[in-house]
């Protein structure tokens, strides 16, 4: 489906907001979703890219004499003309400040598994573990399959967070026996506004989240779904209830609500995308807040 | 040499002053001591000659003179012409930081270099007092634009406090507790603490002269080198005697409302003078102090008076210093300490950095082991003469002690009389027994053991200075008094009224061991800002056989310490990851949480193993205590003098970079090791071996000045009250300054591991192996702090692998700097016969030592903080995690003065308690497990900090762990105030 080995954004640890414990997140790179607010746009694109970061930059030109396409000036908006850029990443080898960088990293399941591994002491100190998250993971199945069964060998905890957006049958095969939990997001209910948001309708998603609810009931992995808070997209009251009505009809009480956090335009102009023109720039009031959880009084609310 | 301007004036204002001194008698008296004239010479010149001019003090006369006078006593040798113009317009308190900044330097006697800023000061009068105030608003108004408004809630939130967990389960030791964290209790319930507290947080402290005139008043009668007959005293039995008539003397007071008797001084708060060790060095400053902006002191005229006549004039050559510089011509050591930019020792003010056998004090009483020392001689028919005489001294010593118990029992007594109120009364009635009996008598209550404790603390800083002396492990020790009442306790309430009154006692022990505080030249608030005694205290851990130690009283010591969040006693905690409960582990981290700053946390597996190589008995290294800050002592037998000195690693570093020369002090010390730019040095192992030499350069003339002033210790302050409480005295018939101890050690303390680490992987890769930058360019980049060369200042601080980023190599790095620290201070002994250690904690040096450095090849900018302790640079990695393994992952066996590693940590807003504490455990836990050794954490977040830097009077009980000592951050210098805020915060 996309490349092999996969692209890995990023390998965090000391994670506290993604699954219990203290966590180590695996990033990996490319979504087959395209929502508008994503806070992680670098991890759209399944491929490569370079990164610009204006404030790291201490202007001494080293890049300029590396470049061999022309491809870098004060003059283009954000510094990189990604035209002309062939992604041969000279100019990241080079700067001495880490402005230029490289969005992405090729990595296979031992090095993964080796990094993540290091943490083991934390994991078991808190009841953490490992969690994969991206971007979008099960983009990657075989990969995120073996990585998680790597992983459950050594003893650790792994988590995946999902778009919901897969085969489900292949998911079942490859990645679903080696999960101990799954957050599964849950964005917009309307169809169509789903399909406007996000690029691609919902109907997939939450038939995939109705079987693994299932599997959950069954003694599977234990599911939890999530809901971005974006104002104007998913925050509002009618989606809500949806969403409410939805979980409460297969059975599930616990919900997880995860307000808007407005610092990811920065990112968009460090990798040259846009972002919509709607989205809000500042961070949601308390009142907000609690207007969102009251659509779901019965319920268990997390985060 | 031509003579400047300069130098026209300066003698023109020693004229001056000359004649202001002799003319007016309201001055001229201050030439005077009790003992007649005050006689020596003073000279003033510059490096380059420009300037020669001095003032001589004779006869009750002072004289200004066109030169040098021969045989000066003191001489200010100033950097140029302009460093004496400074010197013009500085306050008294300045004049010293003008030595820390090499500005000037002072060769010979540093009394009279004081003494001279104390006639400057008289004669300057109210100015100076002016010009203090001006600059101390001046600062204030700078420090508000931090945080401009006041912040609501940022403050250590009562919210913490409120909340309190139960214990989810009872250790083994724990026999009486119900519910062993106390949640039922606040400070709320115990007024009398309350008002002690808030009495800590509003009194000044005030200068004490008691303890220095009573003894220069005996010393002054029966003499100190030689007695009255011309016969030389052994220096044990004139201590001894001396002690015992201070101690019968001194006023004996018991603070209104107090539980306990006895004072350190006769003030509420007390500023203690030790003016044979360093107490002179506040002569300069008495008529300033109480205007000074850091830490000022009150004090009363009668003071000064009887300082400056009676107690300093005597002490002018009598201190370890100056008995140094005498008996060995001032040696290059000495010179190299005196310059503050290479390293410290503490030794020139204590040696006291140990942990008194107070079971055996508590369970003999004086008179049993006075008994011992007798039983001791008659066994020993062939005792040589110094053994009779030190025991014979120690024994005086606790009869001193117990004169003064005496004392207390009568002042108690005397009290009651007076007293109407029924229940004080009984509580005078009861104290005047007990003071009556302990500590001559074995104790018998829990009340006895505090109060014997107590009283034997005040004894031990009366003969010691107040400078790291450590009450061990406290828990351990008073647990069999706490089951012992409580063993015919059977009603619950009555029960409850027991353990109440246990936490309050302790809490009354806390509270009086605020009552004294270290004399603090200026000078010392940049070098020290901010520390206490630091009277650490030890909680937790494994018994002496290796079992379960925690006990009813480690969680009273640690309600107390969660209720007072008091900076001293610097309460440690040791936590035996096989032995010890995961429930004592949560509650260390509650407290933590609470008082935002304490206890500090240490991993007992990995203390033991840090010290296998000495072959101590297991039982004595299983009662091993924190000493001062961090540092491991075996209680009750050991001189370890775990800080003797503060060692500036960053400095080996620098003088390797330049060819052997340091370049602040402008001065080529060291040995030539080759010129980094003219590619003498070709490879790293090269330019390592450089610096290894310029550090062994550094250890070498430390250890030689330490071992000299323990020399000095042993003529000028033998301790016999010290050596009747340690292990070994009695059977080897020696003090401890003389050995005397079972166990004998010297501890430094190195600074600047992880800024050298960096320092050394910057060249390492980006020079010797990648090429990416010539030693040159860097070199001439570092000289000049980095102005101009952005590219190699970005180069350096972002493309080298750092200690602390989970790089392999640069662990690699920092074991290999450590191994040479460990093996090359290990290489030496101690004039005591014993092993050097090395630890890797700085107290607050790493700022003070980092404001006389310049930039390094790190990318740290030149006069900033190096890192405290040996934590990683805030940048090294924004992962917590990474800091934890690489600390971790340190071998013990190479720390064996013990490590101090600083982790600032904040909750997020919506945690509740049980989840912050519980996420502070796994990190601690987690830590452990992978063989950490120490760790300590501050609970607070910058935007806290810099709100308090702006607004002080929001935050006066804002506690902050500096490396290994606590402090409240409003006392801190302003360097020290921005190195906190400056470190990795990590969100948990």
């Amino acid at each position: 489906m996309v490349d092999k080995p996969p692209l890995i954004l990023e390998i965090k640890g000391n994670s506290l907001d993604d699954g219990p414990g203290i966590r180590t997140v695996v990033f990996f790179k490319g979504c087959p979703l395209s929502c508008a607010w994503c806070h992680n746009p670098e991890s759209k694109n399944p491929r490569q890219e370079i990164s610009f970061d204006q404030a790291l930059c201490v202007d001494c030109g080293t890049c300029l004499s590396v470049c061999g396409e022309n491809a870098l000036s004060r003059e283009n908006p954000g510094y990189v003309d990604r035209e002309r850029c062939t992604l041969c990443f000279a100019c990241e080898e080079s700067c001495p400040s880490g402005a230029l960088s490289r969005v992405g990293r090729k990595m296979g399941v031992s090095e993964i598994a080796g990094e993540v591994e290091k943490d083991l002491p934390f994991f078991q100190a808190s009841g953490g573990g490992a969690t994969l998250s991206g971007g979008e993971p099960t983009l990657h199945m075989d990969l995120a399959g073996d990585l998680a069964r790597s992983l459950r060998e050594k003893g650790v905890h792994v988590l995946l967070e999902t778009c919901g957006l897969f085969d489900f049958r292949r998911f079942s095969e490859k990645l679903l026996p080696h999960l101990d939990a799954i957050y599964m997001d849950l964005k917009i209910m309307n169809p169509k506004r789903h399909s406007q948001a996000c690029g691609v309708p919902n109907r997939t998603i939450l038939e995939n989240f109705r079987r693994l609810a299932e599997f959950s009931r069954q003694g599977g992995p234990s599911i939890l779904a999530r809901v971005p808070l974006v104002p104007g997209y998913t925050a509002d009251k009618e989606n809500l209830l949806a969403v409410a009505d939805f979980l409460r009809g297969i059975g599930l009480a616990e919900i997880s609500l995860l307000p808007y956090n407005p610092l990811w335009k920065d990112k968009t102009v460090k990798i040259g995308t846009g972002f919509a023109d709607d989205l809000s720039e500042s961070w949601m009031s308390r009142e907000e807040i609690e207007e969102c959880r009251a659509s779901f009084p019965d319920f268990t609310i997390q985060g | 040499m031509k003579s400047s301007p300069v130098h026209y004036l300066a003698i023109g204002l020693l004229k001056a002053m000359a004649t202001s001194l002799t003319v007016n008698p309201a001055k001229r008296r201050y030439l005077f001591s009790a003992d007649g004239p005050l006689e020596c010479s003073l000279g003033f010149t510059t490096e380059s000659g420009s300037v020669t001019a001095g003032l001589i003090l004779s006869k009750g006369r002072a004289r200004a003179v066109g030169q040098v006078p021969k045989a000066a006593d003191t001489v200010m040798i100033f950097r140029d012409d302009k460093a004496i113009l400074e010197m013009l317009s500085a306050t008294p308190n300045e004049v010293l930081n003008m030595l820390l900044k090499s500005r000037v330097r002072i060769q010979g006697n540093l009394t009279y270099a004081n003494l001279f800023n104390f006639l400057v000061s008289l004669l300057m009068g109210k100015r100076h007092v002016k010009m203090m105030e001006d600059k101390k608003r001046e600062n204030r108004e700078a420090a508000k634009l931090c945080a401009p408004d006041a912040a609501e809630d940022l403050g250590p939130d009562a919210a913490r406090r409120a909340a309190r967990l139960s214990a989810p389960s009872r250790d083994p030791g724990v026999k009486v507790l119900d519910d062993p964290y106390l949640p039922e209790y606040g400070l709320d319930d115990f007024p009398r603490l309350a008002r002690f507290l808030d009495i800590h947080f509003t009194q000044s402290p005030e200068v004490s002269a008691e303890r220095p005139r009573l003894l220069t008043e005996w010393f002054r009668e029966f003499g100190f080198e030689t007695k009255g007959n011309g016969e030389p005293w052994v220096p044990e039995l004139r201590q001894a005697r001396a002690f015992a008539y201070l101690m019968k003397n001194r006023r004996p007071i018991i603070r209104a409302g107090d539980l306990l008797a006895g004072t350190t001084t006769d003030k509420e708060i007390g500023v203690v003078i030790y003016p044979d060790s360093h107490g002179t060095m506040i002569w300069g400053e008495l008529l300033s102090v109480p205007h000074r902006e850091l830490n000022p002191y009150a004090i009363s005229d009668e003071t000064i008076q009887v300082l400056h006549h009676e107690v300093f004039p005597f002490w002018a050559k009598r201190n370890f210093r100056e008995w140094v510089r005498d008996k060995y011509g001032e040696p290059l050591c000495q010179r190299l300490d005196e310059r503050f930019a290479v390293y410290f020792l503490w030794k020139t003010a204590a040696l006291s950095h140990t942990i008194p056998d107070f079971p055996r004090l508590m369970t003999l009483g004086a008179r049993g082991l006075i008994r011992e020392m007798e039983e001791e001689l008659a066994a020993d028919p062939g005792a040589d003469r110094d053994k009779r005489n030190t025991l014979k001294a120690m024994a005086m010593a606790l009869e001193g002690l117990v004169a003064y118990a005496k004392n207390l029992s009568l002042e108690a007594r005397r009290q009651a009389r007076h007293e109407n109120d029924p229940t004080r009364k009984a509580e005078l009635l009861h104290m005047a027994k007990t003071c009556a009996r302990v500590p001559e008598y074995p104790c018998e209550t829990l009340f006895d053991a505090v109060q014997c404790i107590w009283i034997a603390w005040i004894g031990l800083h009366m003969e010691n200075t107040n400078a790291g002396l450590s009450m061990g492990r406290l828990d351990q020790w008073l647990q069999p008094w706490f089951l012992a009442g409580a063993k015919d306790i059977k009603d619950p309430e009555a029960k409850q009224a027991y353990v109440r009154e246990a936490i309050e006692l302790i809490g009354c022990l806390f509270m009086r061991l605020t009552d004294h505080l270290p004399l603090v030249p200026d000078i010392g608030n940049y070098l020290f800002g901010g520390s206490s005694s630091d009277q650490a205290i030890t909680l937790g851990g494994v018994t002496p056989e290796g079992k379960d130690a925690v006990c009813d009283m480690t969680y009273v010591f640690l309600k107390v310490t969660e209720m007072l969040g008091l900076r001293d006693p610097n309460v440690n905690a040791r936590f035996h990851p096989e032995v010890n409960s995961a429930a004592f582990l949560t509650r260390l981290c509650e407290v933590n949480y609470i008082t935002a700053a304490t206890p500090s946390l240490h991993n007992d597996l990995a203390v033991f193993d840090s010290l296998a190589e000495f072959g101590y008995d297991p039982a004595d290294l299983r009662n091993w205590s924190a000493t001062g800050c961090v540092e491991p002592t075996l209680s009750g037998a050991h001189i370890g003098h775990t800080n003797c000195m503060m060692m500036n690693m960053v400095a080996a570093l620098e003088m390797a970079m330049n060819n052997g020369r340091h370049p602040l002090m402008e001065w080529k010390v060291g040995p030539e090791t080759g010129s980094a730019e003219n590619g003498d040095l070709s490879t790293f192992d090269q330019f390592f071996d450089s610096f290894c030499r310029q550090f062994e350069f550094l250890i070498d003339q430390s250890v030689e000045y330490n071992n000299l002033l323990g020399l000095a210790h042993q003529d000028i302050r033998p301790t016999p009250l010290l050596s009747s409480v340690i292990q070994g005295t009695v059977e080897k018939g020696r003090d401890v300054t003389r050995g005397g101890a079972r166990y004998n050690s010297s501890g430094a303390a190195v600074i600047g591991l992880a800024d050298v680490t960096d320092s050394l992987m910057a060249m390492k890769k980006l020079v010797y192996e990648q090429g990416r930058v010539s030693m040159s360019q860097l070199k001439k980049a570092v000289d000049v702090n980095f102005e101009g060369y952005p590219a190699i200042h970005a180069l350096v601080q972002n493309k080298v692998p750092l200690f602390g980023s989970g790089s392999e190599e640069a662990v690699d790095m920092a074991k290999r700097v450590a191994k040479f620290a460990h093996d090359t201070y290990g290489g030496h002994v101690n004039y005591r016969g014993g092993p050097y250690t090395a630890g890797f904690w700085s107290m607050s040096n790493h700022v003070a030592f980092g404001g006389l450095a310049g930039a390094l090849p790190s990318g740290r900018l030149a006069r900033k903080a190096f890192t405290p302790g040996l934590t990683p640079q805030p940048h090294a990695s924004a992962n917590l995690l990474d800091n934890i393994r690489d600390v971790a992952s340190l071998p013990p066996e190479l720390l064996n003065n013990n490590i101090a590693f600083n982790v600032k940590v904040v909750p997020g807003g919506g945690d509740s308690h049980e989840r912050v504490v519980d996420n502070m455990r796994s990190y601690v836990s987690a830590y452990f497990g992978l063989g950490g050794m120490q760790m300590q954490m501050n609970v607070v977040t910058s935007a806290m900090l810099k709100d308090a830097m702006a607004h002080p009077e929001n935050y006066r009980n804002l506690l902050v762990r500096i490396s290994g000592y606590n402090a409240y951050f409003v006392t801190l210098n302003r360097d020290m105030q921005l190195e906190l805020i400056e470190r990795a915060q990590y969100g948990i």
